[in-house]
C-alpha cells in the first residue's frame, strides 16, 4: 500500500492547482485520474466571470460572489491571489497570461466565425483582446484541407455586425489558406499533428513562410492575422516568437474543438510544475473504492491489473469535474450520482434539467447541480439534513463539482476551479483544514 | 419548376409514394410527387428498418404475412442495395406462451414463410448476448431494409421515365368542380411562393396525414394515427433481426440496421401526426420489454429515441378507441369515386413499408384504370438503379471502402460514421444546394454517438465554401473570397440550418439523457457554448439569438427525425 | 422488469458482472459504448505521433468497432466478404495501452484494437515472422547450444537483409543476444552446489515463485540472478518452477490459440502454488502483466485457476516495494553515486501500480534516479522489429533516445526486456532491470559494512 499525505482526485485545472499548491508545501501528493478530460477540451483561457451586464471580471466576481448559493460567495477573496500564483507556476514553463481581473471583457473570434467573450488569456490568443482600430482588418488563415478550420466560414460569420456585440468589429474581414510543407491535402490531420510540426523549426520556417505569403497576398494595411490554435505544443513559446517576427500581421490563435492546443499547454505547464514540486501524477487510475473510518477517508484503491492499488492518504481533495468531466453521473431514474463517495449531489428534478433549446443563451438549469460544501470545502448535505456539518472530515471539493456556477451562462468555470484549488491547497497544506490535522501527523 | 398540367399528382414522397411514382412512370405517365417537407422524412424514414419476412403476422393476420413474404422475396431482387441481409429470429422467452410458439413453424408454413428451428448452443454462438433463458428459436428471412435509399431509387427510376418529385412542396388547397379536382394549390415551405397544377388523376399517399389531404378535397377521411416509438442503440449487440415469438407487443423486435441496433417499438394512438412526445416512462417500459431478449440492455447506450405514426385506417368503428394495436396493417386503395363521389382522388392509407411496392402496384393499377391506361406494372420484375452489382450491403463496408482507398488517413469530417471530405464534397456536387439534414440522410453524417457534435460545425464549413453567393463553382483557395456585403443573408441561412440540425438532433437525445449521453450532451454543448460561441451568453445575448430566429426556417413539424 | 431493477441492472452493481456475449470482442468491445469521441486517446498516441498510416485509436478503436460484427464468425449473407473485422489500419497499433490510460470514459482502447487485430489474423493468410516472433520459447531453445554462432548470424548484416527480404525483420531491428546458457540450467547448478533442494518447501511467507520468462532464461540470466539474490537477501527461498513462454508475443501477433496453450500450461503449473498462498513473482512487466491481465482479459480463461494465477502474480519492484510497506524490505543498499535515467515501459503502466522502481531507488544513498517521462520507447514487444514497422519505432522512441545520448549518463534503467534492447540498440547506453541496480547497491552495502547484510536475516527498515 502507497501513502500520501493529500490524495487528489482528477487532474483539470482545480485538481492539478490543488496538488501543484500542496507539494509546493511540501506535502507528499498523489494525484489519480480517470483519464485526461477537461484541460484537454478547453480554449485555454481563464475564464472567471463573464455575466451579461458587466464590463470586467471583477464586476462579475462581484456579482456572482453576491449570491449565497453561488461558489464564488466562499471563494471570491481567492480568485486574484490564486490568479497570480497560477501566473508564476505555467510561467516556469514559458506560458505567460495576458489580461487581469480588471481587464475589459472582449468578444474574441471563435473557430466557426463567432466571438465569445473572454479578459484572460494565453499569449498566443490575446493579440484577439485589444479593439479594432477603424481601418483595422481581420485576416483569416488556415492550412488548405483542414477540417476544424475552414477560413470561408469563419470570415462569413464575422463579417456580420450581430457577431460583435456591444462594440465594433474589424473593417473587414478576408480568408486566406496556406499550404501547410509536406501534409497531403487530404490527411485527416487534427491540430495537434499541425502544432507538433510547428515545433520543428526547420518546418516551422517553412510554414510561416507560406502563411506570410498568403497573409501578403490579401494586400496591405493594418490588421491581425487569426491562425487555427495550432503554433506548437513543446515549443510554444519559439512558435508564437517566430510567427510575431516572420507574419507582417500580429498573429493570435483561435481555440480548436478538442484536442484543444492551448488546453493541452496549461495541462503541461501544471504537469511539469507538479513533476518539479515532487507531486505524483497517475493517469487512468479511477477510484474504485473509498475507505471511511470515524467519518474521515483514510485509503482509496484504484485499479490494477488483477487486484486493486491501494494509497493511504490523510486527506482528499475531489476534483472530479462536473457532468462533463464524469465526477456526475445521471441514472437512468433521473438522479445524479457523486461518482467517487457517493455524495449528495443538489440538481433540479429531472423534468426540469434541460432547457427547451440546446443552445439556450441562459443555460440549462442542470448546469448549477453539484455538491455543496461548508466554508472549508467539506461536503454537506444539501438538505441540510447533516445540520451543515460535513459529512467527512477531510474531503475537500474543489471545481466543477461544486453546486451553484452555471459554468456556461456566468464563464465561471476556470476561475472556480483555481480559486477552489487554491483554496484546498492552502487549508491542507497549513493543517487549518480540519483544526487538528496538520500534514506531519497525516504523515507519521 | 413545378409543372402547371400533369397526368397524375401524388401527395406525399414517403416509400409509397416513390413506389407509385415510379410505378406510373413505367407505364408511360407524365406524374409530380410533392412532400411538404423532404422526401422520406415522415412515417417512412421513422420506421423501424426491418424488412418483414411475415413471422409477425403468421398468426394474427395470414395474408398480411403472404404479402410480406412474396415483398420481402421481390424487395430482395430489385433492392438488394437497401438490403442488409442479416436474417430473421423468432425466440421464445419465458413470458412467451408455449401453445403460440409450437404453433409457429405450422403457421408460417401455412403463410408460405419459410421457418427452420435454430438449435440453442448455435442460436448462443451466434447471437451470445442473448438471454439464455430462451427456450426456442427459428430462423425467417427477415432483413434489414434502409428506407432513404430505397426511396431515392424509386424516385430517381420514376425521373428516368420522365416524372417530377418536388420536395418542401405542401398541398394547401384544391379545387372542385363538381366532382372533379381541378387544380391542386402548393405552397413552397422555403421560398414561400404558391403555385398550382392541375392533374388528370391526384393520389394521396399522405400516410398519416392521408385524412387532412382529404378533407383539402371535402372529404372526410378518419385515419386513426399509431405512434411507435423506437430507440437507437449505439452499437449492435445482435447482427441478427430479433423478435419474440409471441403476438406482436411493445419492445419486442431488435433491428440491426447499419452501426445501431434499433429496439421497437410501442404502440399508442395521437390524435394528430404533428404532435406526439415521448416520454422517460415509455423509453423504460421499451427498455424493460427489451430486456427480456437482451439482458444487458439497460447498461448499453442509447443515442436518441424517435417515433413514427403509422397511417392507420379503420374500415369500422374500434370496440375500443384507445387499442391501436388491434387496427388491421392492411392496407387499403380508396377510390374515392365510388366512396365520396369525387372522380379523380385515390387515397392508400395502412399498410407498412415492407409490402409498399405492391400498395403502389395496387394504387397504380386503379389510377391505370381509371385512367384507361392498359400498362401492366413491371416494378416487381425490372431492378432498382444502384442494385447493379446485385449485392446487399454489408455493416462494414463504409469502414472497408474508406480503409481501401485512403489507407484510412482521407480526411474525415464525420468520424463516427465515416464521412469523408471526399464523400461529402460529392454530395453537395449532387445535391447542392441542400440542408445539413439532406447531407445527413444521404451520407449519415451526425448519426453517431456525438449526434452531429463534432461533424456538424465542419459540414457547416465546407457548405460554406459552395457558392450560393458567386454561382454554384465550389470556392477553393486563396483567392476565392466574396464580398463581405453579399454573403450576410446567407449566412444567416447556415446559421439557421445549424441551429435547425443541433435543436432536432438533441429532440431525440432529451427523453434518454443519462449516462454516457447525457456527458456527451453536456461535452457537446461545452464546446458549442465554450469554445466556438454558438448560443454562449454574451454581454448583449440578445445580439446572436435575435440573428438566429429572424431567420429561422421552422423544421417541418414530425419531419426530419428518424434512425440514426 | 421493473423500472428499480433496470436501474440496479444498469448502476454501479450490475457494472461489475461481465457482460454475455460478443466473443469477438467480450466486455471490451462494449466498452466502445462509452466513447465521447474527445479525442483524448489521439493525444497520447505515440504511433500517431510519427506517422500517418495509423489513423489513430479513435479511429480503430471504438469508431471501428461499430462496424465490426458481433461475432467472428463468417456472416452468412449473399455479397459480405468474409472479413468481420473491415479495417486493416487496426494493424498498425502498437498495443501500448496508452489510449486506455488516458481515456477519460474508460474504453478499452488497445483492448479492442489486440482482439481486432486477432480476428484480422484469423482472416489473412498466416506469416510466417509472425508465427516466428510468437516462438520465443522455441527460439530460445534453438539458440542457446550454439549461442556463438547464432549471436555471430544474427549480426551479419547480409544475412539480416536476406532475413529481411524474405520474412520480414528489419534488418536493423533489436535482437537480443542469446546469453549462451539459460538461467534455467544456472540455477540448476547453484542449487546442486548448495546443497541440492530441501526436503520441504518452505511456506508462503518465506519463499516466492519466481517466473522468469523467456528473456530472462535465454538472453538475461543475469536480471534473473540478480531477482533471486534480491529475493534471497530478503529471506526467500526461490522456487522455479517448469514454465514455457507466457504466450504474450503470440497475443500480440495475433494468434490467440497457440497463447492459449502456453497459458493453459502455465497456469497447470502455477495455479497449485497460488492456491497454497505463494506469489509469483517476475522481472518482466510485460509477462507478469500478461498473467495477472491478459489470459482473462484477451484468451478468455475465465476459470478459477486463471484467476488465482492473476491475484498471485507480482511484478518485482512491486513485490519489493510492498516488501517495503511492511517494513520487512532489507534497506541495506550501499552507496551508488550516479544519475540514472529511468524509462518505465509502457507495460508497467497498465499494471495500474505506479513506478514501482522509482519508489526503490530513493532508498539507494546516491543515487538519483531519473523519470524520463517519455510515451514509449517505440518497440512494443515485437512490433519494432518488423520491416514495416521499425521507422515507426524508431521515430516513437527517438526524442527519449536523443535524450539519453545528451545525458551522459553511463547506464539507463527500464522494467521490460524489449525495451531495454530497443534504448540499448539505439543508443549505445547499457539499459538495465531496477532489480540489477538494486542488487549492485545490496553489493556496495556490503562492501562499506561487510558482515550486514546476508540471506534470512532481514534488517528492519
Amino acid at each position: 500500500m502507497a501513502r500520501a499525505d493529500v490524495v487528489v482526485v482528477g487532474a483539470g485545472l482545480a485538481g492539478l492547482s490543488a496538488a501543484v499548491g500542496l507539494a509546493e508545501a511540501g506535502a507528499r501528493v498523489e494525484v489519480l485520474a480517470t483519464g485526461h478530460a477537461a484541460t484537454h477540451w478547453a480554449p485555454g483561457g481563464l475564464d472567471v466571470a463573464a455575466v451579461p451586464g458587466t464590463e470586467t471580471p471583477a464586476a462579475g466576481l462581484r456579482l456572482l460572489a453576491a449570491r449565497p448559493q453561488h461558489p464564488y460567495a466562499l471563494l471570491a477573496s481567492h480568485v486574484a491571489p490564486a490568479l497570480a500564483w497560477l501566473r508564476g507556476v505555467v510561467a516556469g514553463s514559458g506560458l505567460v497570461y495576458v489580461g487581469d481581473l480588471d481587464a475589459p471583457i472582449r468578444p474574441v473570434p471563435t473557430s466557426v466565425g463567432r466571438t465569445r467573450p473572454a479578459a484572460i488569456l494565453p499569449e498566443g490568443q490575446a493579440a484577439a483582446l485589444a479593439p479594432w482600430a477603424p481601418d483595422e482588418r481581420l485576416l483569416i488563415c488556415g492550412p488548405l484541407g483542414f477540417k476544424d478550420f475552414w477560413p470561408e466560414a469563419v470570415a462569413a460569420g464575422l463579417r456580420r455586425p450581430e457577431a460583435w456585440p456591444g462594440t465594433a468589429g474589424p473593417a473587414r474581414v478576408d480568408a486566406v489558406t496556406f499550404e501547410p510543407p509536406g501534409f497531403r491535402g487530404t490527411r485527416n490531420h487534427n491540430a495537434l499533428d499541425l502544432a507538433r510540426a510547428f515545433d520543428d523549426a526547420s518546418w516551422r520556417e517553412a510554414a510561416l513562410v507560406a502563411i506570410a505569403r498568403a497573409v501578403s497576398a490579401a494586400g496591405p494595411g493594418p490588421g491581425r492575422v487569426a491562425l487555427p490554435a495550432c503554433l506548437g505544443l513543446a515549443d510554444h513559446p519559439a512558435v508564437l516568437e517566430a510567427a510575431r517576427a516572420t507574419l507582417p500581421l500580429e498573429p493570435f490563435e483561435v481555440p480548436l474543438v478538442p484536442p484543444s492546443l492551448p488546453g493541452l499547454r496549461l495541462y503541461r505547464a501544471l504537469r511539469e510544475a507538479l513533476r518539479r514540486a515532487g507531486g505524483r501524477l497517475q493517469i487512468g487510475e479511477a477510484v474504485q473504492r473509498v475507505d471511511v473510518e470515524a467519518g474521515r477517508v483514510v485509503r482509496v484503491a484504484v485499479p490494477a491489473a488483477a487486484r486493486q492499488h491501494l494509497v493511504a492518504t490523510g486527506a482528499l481533495v475531489l476534483a472530479t469535474g462536473g457532468i462533463a468531466g464524469g465526477g456526475l453521473l445521471a441514472t437512468m431514474d433521473g438522479r445524479l450520482e457523486e461518482t467517487v463517495l457517493g455524495l449528495p449531489v443538489e440538481a433540479p428534478d429531472a423534468d426540469a434539467w434541460l432547457a427547451q433549446d440546446p443552445l439556450d443563451p441562459q443555460g440549462h438549469p442542470l448546469e448549477a447541480a453539484g455538491v455543496r460544501t461548508d466554508g472549508q470545502l467539506r461536503p454537506v448535505d444539501p438538505t441540510g439534513a447533516s445540520g451543515g456539518a460535513a459529512l467527512y472530515e477531510n474531503v475537500h471539493v474543489v471545481g466543477s463539482l461544486l453546486a451553484g456556477q452555471r459554468y456556461l451562462r456566468e464563464r465561471c468555470g476556470d476561475g472556480v476551479a483555481l480559486a477552489s484549488g487554491h483554496l484546498a491547497a492552502e487549508l491542507l497544506g497549513s493543517g487549518r483544514a480540519t483544526g487538528r490535522q496538520s500534514l506531519a501527523e497525516a504523515r507519521r | 419548376m413545378i409543372p402547371s398540367l400533369v397526368d397524375v399528382l401524388v401527395i406525399g414522397g414517403g416509400a409509397t409514394g416513390a413506389g407509385i411514382l415510379r410505378d406510373l412512370s413505367r407505364r408511360g405517365l407524365r406524374c409530380l410527387l410533392v412532400d411538404k417537407s423532404d422526401m422520406g422524412t415522415g412515417t417512412s424514414g421513422r420506421y423501424h428498418g426491418l424488412l418483414h419476412s411475415g413471422g409477425r403476422y403468421v398468426s394474427k393476420d395470414p395474408i398480411a404475412a403472404r404479402e410480406c413474404i412474396d415483398e420481402n422475396r421481390v424487395l430482395r431482387r430489385i433492392a438488394p442495395h437497401c438490403i442488409e441481409d442479416t436474417g430473421g429470429l423468432f425466440v421464445a422467452t419465458r413470458d412467451d406462451p408455449a401453445d403460440y410458439v409450437e404453433a409457429f413453424p405450422e403457421a408460417s408454413a401455412a403463410c408460405g414463410v419459410p421457418c427452420e428451428e435454430v438449435p440453442l448452443d448455435e442460436l448462443f454462438r451466434r447471437e451470445p448476448a442473448l438471454d439464455r433463458s430462451i427456450w426456442r428459436a427459428y430462423r425467417v428471412p427477415d432483413a434489414s431494409l434502409e428506407p432513404w435509399q430505397l426511396i431515392e431509387a424509386n424516385l430517381a427510376d420514376a425521373r428516368a421515365h420522365g416524372s417530377q418529385a418536388v420536395p418542401y412542396q405542401r398541398v394547401v388547397g384544391m379545387t372542385r368542380n363538381g366532382a372533379q379536382i381541378t387544380s391542386v394549390e402548393l405552397h413552397d415551405e422555403r421560398s414561400g411562393s404558391l403555385s398550382r397544377v392541375a392533374a388528370r388523376m391526384v393520389v394521396s399517399a399522405a400516410g398519416a396525414w392521408a385524412g387532412r389531404v382529404a378533407a383539402l378535397a371535402g372529404v372526410e377521411l378518419a385515419m386513426s394515427p399509431g405512434k411507435g416509438t423506437m430507440l437507437v442503440y449505439n452499437q449492435r449487440m445482435t447482427d441478427t433481426v430479433v423478435n419474440r415469438c409471441h403476438r406482436p407487443g411493445d419492445g419486442d423486435i431488435m433491428v440491426p440496421v447499419h452501426l445501431v441496433a434499433i429496439l421497437g417499438t410501442t404502440e399508442i394512438r395521437v390524435d394528430d401526426p404533428d404532435r406526439y412526445g415521448i416520454s422517460r416512462e415509455e423509453v423504460m417500459a421499451l427498455i424493460a420489454e427489451g430486456s427480456k431478449l437482451f439482458p444487458d440492455l439497460p447498461r448499453m447506450r442509447l443515442l436518441r429515441a424517435y417515433a413514427g405514426v403509422r397511417p392507420l385506417y379503420q374500415l369500422e368503428p374500434p370496440a375500443d378507441p384507445g387499442d391501436v394495436r388491434g387496427i388491421s396493417r392492411a392496407h387499403v386503395v380508396i377510390d374515392h369515386e365510388q366512396r365520396d363521389g369525387v372522380r379523380n382522388l385515390v387515397s392508400i392509407v395502412g399498410g407498412k413499408l415492407t409490402t409498399y411496392r405492391l400498395m403502389a402496384e395496387q394504387t397504380a393499377d386503379a389510377v391505370a384504370a381509371k385512367l384507361g391506361v392498359s400498362v401492366r406494372c413491371t416494378t416487381a420484375e425490372d431492378a432498382l438503379p444502384g442494385a447493379d452489382d446485385r449485392h446487399y450491403y454489408w455493416l462494414g463496408h463504409r469502414l472497408a471502402e474508406h480503409e481501401h482507398q485512403g489507407g484510412g488517413d482521407a480526411e474525415l469530417i464525420c468520424e463516427c460514421e465515416i464521412v469523408t471530405r471526399d464523400g461529402l464534397e460529392r454530395f453537395l456536387d449532387e445535391h447542392w444546394p441542400c440542408s445539413l439534414d439532406d447531407v445527413r440522410r444521404g451520407t449519415r453524417l451526425g448519426m453517431g454517438p456525438c449526434q452531429g457534435g463534432f461533424c456538424t460545425f465542419r459540414a457547416v464549413g465546407a457548405m460554406a465554401r459552395r457558392g450560393t453567393r458567386d454561382g454554384d463553382a465550389p470556392g477553393r483557395g486563396a483567392d476565392d473570397r466574396s464580398p463581405p456585403e453579399s454573403g450576410a443573408a446567407d449566412d444567416a441561412a447556415e446559421e439557421a440550418t445549424l441551429a435547425a440540425f443541433v435543436e432536432e438532433r438533441y429532440k431525440g437525445i432529451r427523453p434518454i439523457v443519462w449516462g454516457r449521453q447525457l456527458q456527451e450532451l453536456w461535452l457537446t454543448t461545452g464546446i458549442y457554448a465554450g469554445v466556438l460561441g454558438v448560443g454562449a451568453p454574451r454581454s448583449a445575448p440578445q445580439a446572436l439569438v435575435s440573428g438566429v430566429n429572424a431567420s429561422r426556417v421552422e423544421p417541418t413539424p414530425g419531419g426530419r427525425d428518424g434512425q440514426g | 422488469m421493473t423500472i428499480d431493477a433496470l436501474v440496479r441492472a444498469a448502476s454501479e452493481e450490475g457494472r461489475g458482472q461481465p457482460r454475455l456475449g460478443h466473443p469477438a470482442t467480450g466486455e471490451v468491445g462494449f466498452s466502445a459504448d462509452e466513447c465521447l469521441k474527445c479525442n483524448v486517446c489521439n493525444t497520447v498516441c505515440p504511433v500517431m505521433r510519427v506517422t500517418d498510416r495509423f489513423p489513430g485509436p479513435k479511429y480503430v478503436g471504438p469508431q471501428a468497432q461499430r462496424f465490426r460484427l458481433v461475432t467472428a464468425l463468417p456472416p452468412q449473407g449473399k455479397g459480405v466478404p468474409a472479413v468481420p473485422s473491415p479495417d486493416l489500419t487496426v494493424d498498425y497499433c502498437s498495443g501500448c495501452g496508452l489510449c486506455t490510460t488516458a481515456c477519460p470514459a474508460e474504453v478499452k482502447i488497445a483492448e479492442m484494437n489486440n482482439r481486432a487485430r486477432a480476428t484480422l489474423r484469423a482472416t489473412q493468410r498466416p506469416r510466417l515472422r509472425d508465427w516466428l516472433l510468437g516462438q520465443t520459447d522455441l527460439l530460445g531453445m534453438l539458440g542457446t547450444p550454439v549461442a556463438p554462432l547464432a549471436n555471430w548470424v544474427l549480426r551479419q548484416p547480409l544475412l539480416r537483409r536476406l532475413v529481411e527480404l524474405t520474412i520480414g525483420i528489419h534488418h536493423q531491428a533489436p535482437l537480443p543476444v542469446y546469453a549462451g546458457r539459460t538461467f534455467r540450467s544456472i540455477w540448476r547448478e547453484e542449487r546442486r552446489r548448495h546443497g541440492g533442494a530441501r526436503s520441504a518447501e518452505p511456506g508462503p511467507d518465506r519463499a516466492v515463485v519466481f517466473f522468469h520468462g523467456c528473456a530472462a532464461n535465454y538472453y538475461e540470466p543475469g536480471v534473473a540472478r540478480a531477482a533471486v539474490a534480491v529475493l534471497e537477501r530478503n529471506g526467500f527461498e526461490v522456487i522455479v518452477p517448469p514454465q514455457v513462454c507466457c504466450g504474450l508475443p503470440m497475443i500480440s501477433n495475433g494468434r490467440y490459440r497457440s497463447a492459449r496453450g502456453k497459458a493453459r500450461r502455465n497456469v497447470s503449473v502455477l495455479a497449485d502454488y497460488a492456491r497454497r498462498g505463494y506469489r509469483i513473482v517476475g522481472t518482466s512487466t510485460s509477462c507478469t502483466h500478461t498473467l495477472k491481465a491478459e489470459y482473462r482479459e484477451m484468451l478468455d480463461l475465465s476459470d478459477d485457476d486463471a484467476t488465482a494465477v492473476a491475484e498471485a502474480t507480482w511484478d518485482i519492484c512491486e513485490f519489493l516495494l510492498d516488501l517495503h510497506e511492511q517494513g520487512r524490505l532489507d534497506t541495506g543498499f550501499g552507496r551508488l553515486e550516479q544519475e540514472l535515467p529511468y524509462h518505465a515501459p509502457c507495460q508497467l503502466r497498465s499494471h495500474g501500480i505506479g513506478l514501482p522502481a522509482l519508489d526503490l531507488f530513493e532508498l539507494v544513498p546516491g543515487l538519483r534516479a531519473i523519470d524520463y517521462d517519455h510515451d514509449c520507447c517505440g518497440v512494443a514487444g515485437t512490433y519494432g522489429l518488423k520491416v514495416e514497422k521499425y521507422d515507426i519505432a524508431m521515430a516513437v522512441g527517438e526524442p527519449l533516445f536523443r535524450r539519453l545520448r545528451a545525458s551522459g549518463a553511463s547506464q539507463a534503467a527500464c522494467d521490460s526486456e524489449t525495451c531495454r534492447w530497443q534504448i540499448s540498440a539505439a543508443t549505445q547506453l547499457p539499459t538495465r532491470h531496477p532489480v540489477e541496480i538494486l542488487a549492485e547497491a545490496y553489493a556496495a552495502g556490503d562492501a562499506e559494512a561487510p558482515g550486514r547484510g546476508g540471506a534470512g536475516a532481514p534488517a528492519r527498515a
